[in-house]
């Protein structure tokens, strides 16, 4: 069974983000209309409908909005680390990312707790994870 | 399972085959069956077939098309068919399966990445929330769990029977932290077809004919989230919304009665939180009142709100909660024997993702 864990599915809208990623920085897509981010990735602004977008880095702090543990394991990739965590992010510009809080101990997640993001490098992508301040 | 579904269904309305023109079918391929075949499989002559996407939330959807298409004469009897075995796609959440396709956004956020497999996960994510906004815990939960499992064993077609305690719970593993595999439905599947007909027409059937008297779409977008309800900020949901929201109440109006009138709710019950999420979203009680609400006995057979008294999707089985519509209409015509709620004649579908219909006698 291979170790490496599932990649994203790239698509035409999240691309750019797993491409920043790959160059350790996490941006998002800002409306150059209405100022607004947006998340999960699409093709325009969820507030003005506008085309017009920048991926724009944001700073990379968040707050922990809610978290899971599993125990079971769907993924034999994760069979190693379970059981780990995936948690819901508040980034400090609005939107929420869901992805996995590292350096972490299971019972020291709070909600609320302020968070920063990290990248882990995988052999065939990087995705950002989040940890403690 | 579909032939059984629709021989019991023509049995139970004396209605013939031939008088079934419409068809609706809620879950294809790859669980279920698509309309084509089905048509083609029953011999059936359509005027009027539709289909779905392949997942469990169009039940009110499709029961308010059907009503619309023999009101406008589209057809006269439509067949609303939901026919699923889980076993064709392995067990839910693993790789592979269509749902992961579309991450984040998708079904229930599946985020293989990150190991977020669902919809465990998604509804995991709202109970947290909601254990920390508003005090409960994972044996506050159990209730839920323990209450309908009761319920199924008095449903001889239910698939788990062996009622449960609080203990039996609070002692079954961890799936998905804050949920127990007791907080999790029966994925074996079934078959369930309702007939929706012409008022006239359903009068003159064998049985009593149970009406459709208000209809709520699905919601969508950002004030929606698998697994919660609007206003516990999951995925982007914002937490300034009133709970219940005025708007969601508007199916008491549709119905022409008031909420005080529904003798007993069937909710879409994948997981046991969603139990919650619905008498909130609904404002059977206050926000962050249902675990309390449930504590205090008001979801049981007895109580002032008996919840899915087939034992619903946790504990008869998920046929996306089609079975729960059988069981309205059996409770509705006193078919219920020991789990009869006694002088029931409004009866409500309510979901935590606003959909509603209600059912009178």
């Amino acid at each position: 069974m291979s170790s490496v864990k599932p990649s994203p599915t790239i698509s035409d809208y999240n691309r750019p983000f797993y491409k920043y990623a790959g160059e350790h920085e996490l941006r998002l897509q800002k409306c150059d209309d209405c100022g607004d981010f947006w998340a999960p990735p699409g093709p325009v602004c969820v507030n003005c409908l506008s085309t017009n977008y920048t991926w724009t880095q944001v700073a990379g702090k968040g707050t922990l909005a809610s978290w899971v543990i599993f125990h079971k394991v769907y993924y034999p990739e994760f069979a190693e680390e379970a059981p780990y965590n995936v948690g819901l992010i508040e980034l400090a510009e609005g939107p929420r990312l869901l992805t996995n809080i590292v350096g972490a101990e299971a019972g020291s997640l709070e909600r609320g707790m302020q968070l920063v993001v990290t990248f882990e490098d995988r052999p065939d992508c990087v995705v950002p994870q989040f940890t403690p301040v | 399972m579909v032939v059984d579904a629709f021989r019991n269904a023509l049995d139970d309305s004396g209605l013939q085959k031939s008088d079934v023109d419409g068809i609706i079918i809620n879950i294809g391929t790859p669980l279920g069956v698509d309309y084509d075949q089905v048509a083609e499989g029953l011999g059936l002559d359509i005027l009027m077939a539709d289909e779905t996407w392949t997942h469990g939330r169009q039940l009110a959807g499709v029961l308010a098309h059907a009503a619309m298409a023999v009101d406008s004469g589209l057809a006269n009897v439509v067949a609303c068919v939901c026919a699923i075995n889980w076993a064709r796609g392995g067990t839910v959440g693993s790789p592979g399966q269509n749902q992961d396709t579309r991450e984040i956004g998708g079904a229930h956020f599946e985020s293989p990445a990150y190991g977020m497999a669902s919809p465990g996960g998604a509804f995991a994510l709202a109970t947290r929330t909601y254990f920390d906004r508003y005090g409960a815990s994972s044996e506050d939960l159990a209730r839920v769990a323990v209450t309908i499992r009761h319920h199924a064993s008095l449903n001889p077609l239910a698939v788990r029977q062996d009622e449960i305690t609080v203990a039996d719970h609070q002692a079954s593993t961890l799936i998905c932290e804050p949920l127990r595999l007791l907080d999790y439905c029966q994925t074996t599947g079934g078959g369930c077809v309702v007939l929706v007909a012409r008022a006239d027409m359903a009068r003159d059937c064998r049985k009593p004919p149970v009406f459709l008297s208000g209809f709520q779409g699905m919601r969508a977008g950002r004030r929606e989230a698998t697994g919660a309800r609007p206003g516990l900020g999951i995925h982007q949901q914002s937490l300034a919304e009133p709970v219940p929201n005025p708007r969601d109440l508007k199916i008491y109006q549709e119905a022409g009665i008031e909420q005080s009138a529904v003798d007993a709710l069937y909710t879409y019950d994948a997981m046991s939180p969603a139990v919650w999420m619905a008498l909130e979203r609904f404002g059977f009680c206050a926000e962050g009142d249902a675990w309390q609400f449930t504590n205090d006995g008001h979801i049981g057979l007895g109580g002032s709100l008996p919840v899915n008294t087939n034992g619903g999707l946790l504990s008869e089985t998920h046929v996306s909660s089609w079975n729960h519509i059988c069981e309205i209409v059996r409770q509705l015509r006193d078919e219920c024997g020991e789990r009869q709620v006694e002088n029931a004649e409004v009866i409500q579908w309510a979901t935590n993702r606003g959909d509603s219909v209600i059912f009178r006698k």
